[in-house]
């Protein structure tokens, strides 16, 4: 039984070889670096994917919130202030966190935008870069 | 004495032939019981596994409003999930390397289904029910040990359908399932012993 179910998997395996990373839960083309980001300026509008109270902590300058717990009473928030052409920077808290995976994914499958991007190394690595 | 003899002995066949109808409707009764378990919980690991390599989102919705039409619609146009995103709750138990979550996801759902029609045809069964019940403790450990280092996790086990509950919804549901599988097992056991 384990082995017969190998067969179909090597299949799908073979099928979404160009859709999924083997060595990274984010594909490289949706990573991005803090220098990366910077770069980009006014042409990309921060999201903030982690929970409110750290949002209200401290937050990227111009970031929106758009967090999980409260994604339907956020996101028209988000998408009436952004623009169509405006790369999405998401990011969470650090290296380890999921959040900003989760929330880039949602927003290119139930708001269908492209240009979402996921900040490597999240809040730590932008403090870092940037006090 | 021989008169009476007679005359009890095909009241004793009588009553003897009836105690094993009664016997047979029980057994029949017991085992009709047992396969709708049978079915039960094939339906589910099916459903499980369908959900993460088939995109049933908007099936799922439509028949949570009861908007058939649309489902049978739905039904005709699926397409395959994306096994990233099952990867990605595999990943967030913060147990696993990457690579390893990438190569569950793809294997996995197809296990739960092939193991699910093991149970069903009973081909293979006692396979089935142990490949089954271990990877439901693995499940739950993992839920548990994710629940004490803190972690908020998205499990994914049923795919989208399982991504907000709570986590007393999923240890219930997956105990649930587990309990079910043991009564198969003990059931099994008694009635072809090893």
């Amino acid at each position: 039984m384990a082995a017969l179910a190998l067969l179909p998997a090597a299949g799908e395996a073979i099928y979404f070889r160009d859709k999924i990373s083997w060595r990274s839960a984010i594909a490289p083309s949706e990573m991005l670096t803090v220098e990366q980001a910077r770069g980009w300026g006014d042409a990309a509008i921060w999201v903030d994917a982690r929970p409110d109270d750290e949002f209200a902590s401290d937050h990227v300058p111009g970031a929106i919130s758009l967090n999980e717990d409260r994604w339907n009473e956020l996101l028209p928030q988000f998408l009436a202030v952004w623009a169509p052409g405006k790369k999405i920077i998401v990011y969470c808290s650090s290296l380890s966190c999921n959040a900003s995976r989760e929330v880039a994914r949602r927003l290119r499958k139930e708001a269908q935008l492209s240009d979402v991007f996921v900040l490597e190394g999240g809040w730590e690595a932008w403090l870092k870069k940037n006090r | 004495m021989n008169e009476t003899s007679n005359v009890q002995r095909p009241t004793l066949n009588v009553e003897s032939s009836a105690s094993v109808t009664t016997s047979t409707i029980k057994n029949q009764k017991s085992y009709i019981f047992w396969r709708i378990l049978d079915f039960v919980l094939a339906g589910i690991f099916i459903f499980a596994g369908l959900s993460k390599i088939l995109d049933l989102d908007r099936l799922i919705a439509d028949l949570q409003q009861l908007q058939f039409a649309s489902a049978l619609a739905d039904l005709r146009n699926l397409s395959p999930a994306s096994p990233a995103e099952f990867a990605s709750g595999i990943d967030n138990f913060k147990i696993l390397p990457w690579p390893v979550s990438v190569a569950l996801a793809f294997y996995l759902p197809w296990l739960e289904i092939f193991c699910a029609l093991a149970l069903v045809f009973r081909f293979l069964y006692r396979g089935a029910l142990a490949i089954l019940s271990a990877s439901i403790v693995v499940f739950t450990l993992g839920i548990l040990a994710a629940k004490v280092r803190g972690l908020d996790i998205t499990c994914g086990c049923f795919g989208h359908a399982s991504q907000h509950w709570s986590f007393p919804a999923h240890l219930v549901t997956n105990l649930a399932i587990l309990a079910g599988l043991l009564l198969l097992w003990v059931w099994n056991r008694l009635a072809r012993p090893l």
